[in-house]
């Protein structure tokens, strides 16, 4: 059940890498602008103001496909977890102190 | 951008403004397009009568009845961010003291033009046959346009037009007032952007309406001499309005 939610998690949150991340902003703000001028320059030529409506709203639904999503290609650099250390070193250095009292 | 929601609030966020700069480079892109507006208006007849503002009225006014005749082209009003042309005819006469009081100015005609992209909607104005085809009946279906085959939205020519609204002053008393202008005024309404007013000045790639002025002088009154039918008013597919077709 737990392993159920965490998946039902996994897919809702859809978290990237941060390579992901810059990737993915960058594309937001390439995509739209060149949607956006394109809408303009289409619509300006064909002296038709629905084709940059159209247009417009085309190259949003697009941008929108290609960022939302968690795609395979944001998560190329996962970010390593530090290794695990087990025994006493794995307090060592770390100081825990609870109602005054030194715990480590 | 790291999750789901962040990233289509992002993007969201950021296609709005797109949306804005787009929409204001539409606006603007109006003044490239050339504009040069004329017409020619002509007074054809005008009757002064007296008539009550309502049927169970006491009160006994004057009513001036204009027809014209209207030849204008405006299809350079029409670019790719003009949704529809608002026409209006008026006719302005000054007041009993101009150095202090401002000319009166009633409409006595008006149209919504429609540009060819506009969607249908009842109101739209369709424009007159002219007088050589009017044998035949006119098919508004054939082309589907409001106006006749090969015209554009743009040009209107109407002759010996009825006025759709008759006029009187506050007074009651509009017979024998001299001086009166009739004149043609007009709103763009673009998709985007601002609204226009009639322009008389040139401005850039803007040329400013030529032409559009009759001046005429409202004669005495009429007897009861004067025609019913000589009377009768157009009424524009906005009559409906508020009720069912």
């Amino acid at each position: 059940m737990d392993q159920l939610i965490e998946q039902a998690r996994t897919i809702y949150e859809g978290e990237i890498d941060f390579a992901g991340q810059r990737l993915s902003e960058f594309l937001t703000h390439a995509l739209l602008t060149i949607s956006g001028v394109i809408a303009f320059l289409a619509g300006f030529a064909t002296q038709d103001i629905y084709q940059t409506l159209y247009i417009g709203l085309g190259g949003t639904a697009l941008t929108f496909l290609v960022v939302v999503p968690p795609w395979p290609f944001y998560n190329q650099h996962p970010q390593p977890w530090l290794p695990v250390r087990t025994g006493r070193s794995a307090l060592d250095g770390v100081s825990i102190e609870v109602d005054g009292k030194k715990l480590s | 951008m790291h999750n789901t929601l962040t990233r289509v609030q992002n993007v969201f966020g950021f296609f709005t403004s797109v949306a804005f700069a787009v929409a204001a480079g539409i606006a603007m892109s109006v003044l490239l397009s050339p504009q040069a507006p004329s017409a020619s208006l002509e007074l054809k007849n005008v009757q002064v009568v007296k008539g009550r503002p309502h049927y169970y009225s006491t009160k006994r006014e004057e009513y001036a009845h204009v027809k014209f005749d209207l030849d204008a082209d405006l299809t350079s009003l029409f670019n790719w961010n003009t949704k529809q042309l608002y026409l209006s005819i008026t006719a302005s006469y000054p007041s009993s003291d101009p150095s202090t009081i401002p000319p009166s100015e009633a409409v006595i005609w008006d149209a919504i033009i429609p540009s060819d992209y506009a969607p249908l909607h009842p109101n739209t104005y369709i424009h007159p046959a002219s007088k050589a085809k009017k044998s035949a009946k006119p098919k508004k279906k054939e082309s589907g346009k409001p106006y006749p085959a090969g015209g554009s939205p743009g040009i209107v020519r109407l002759e010996n037009q009825k006025p759709k609204y008759q006029i009187t002053d506050v007074s009651g008393k509009i017979a024998k007032r001299g001086n009166a202008t009739l004149s043609l005024h007009w709103n763009v309404q673009p998709w985007v952007g601002a609204l226009v007013w009639t322009n008389k000045n040139s401005i850039g790639r803007w040329q400013g309406l030529q032409g559009g002025e009759a001046k005429f002088d409202f004669p005495p009154l009429k007897g009861t001499e004067v025609k019913k039918d000589d009377l009768k008013t157009e009424t524009g597919g906005e009559r409906n309005r508020g009720s069912p077709a």
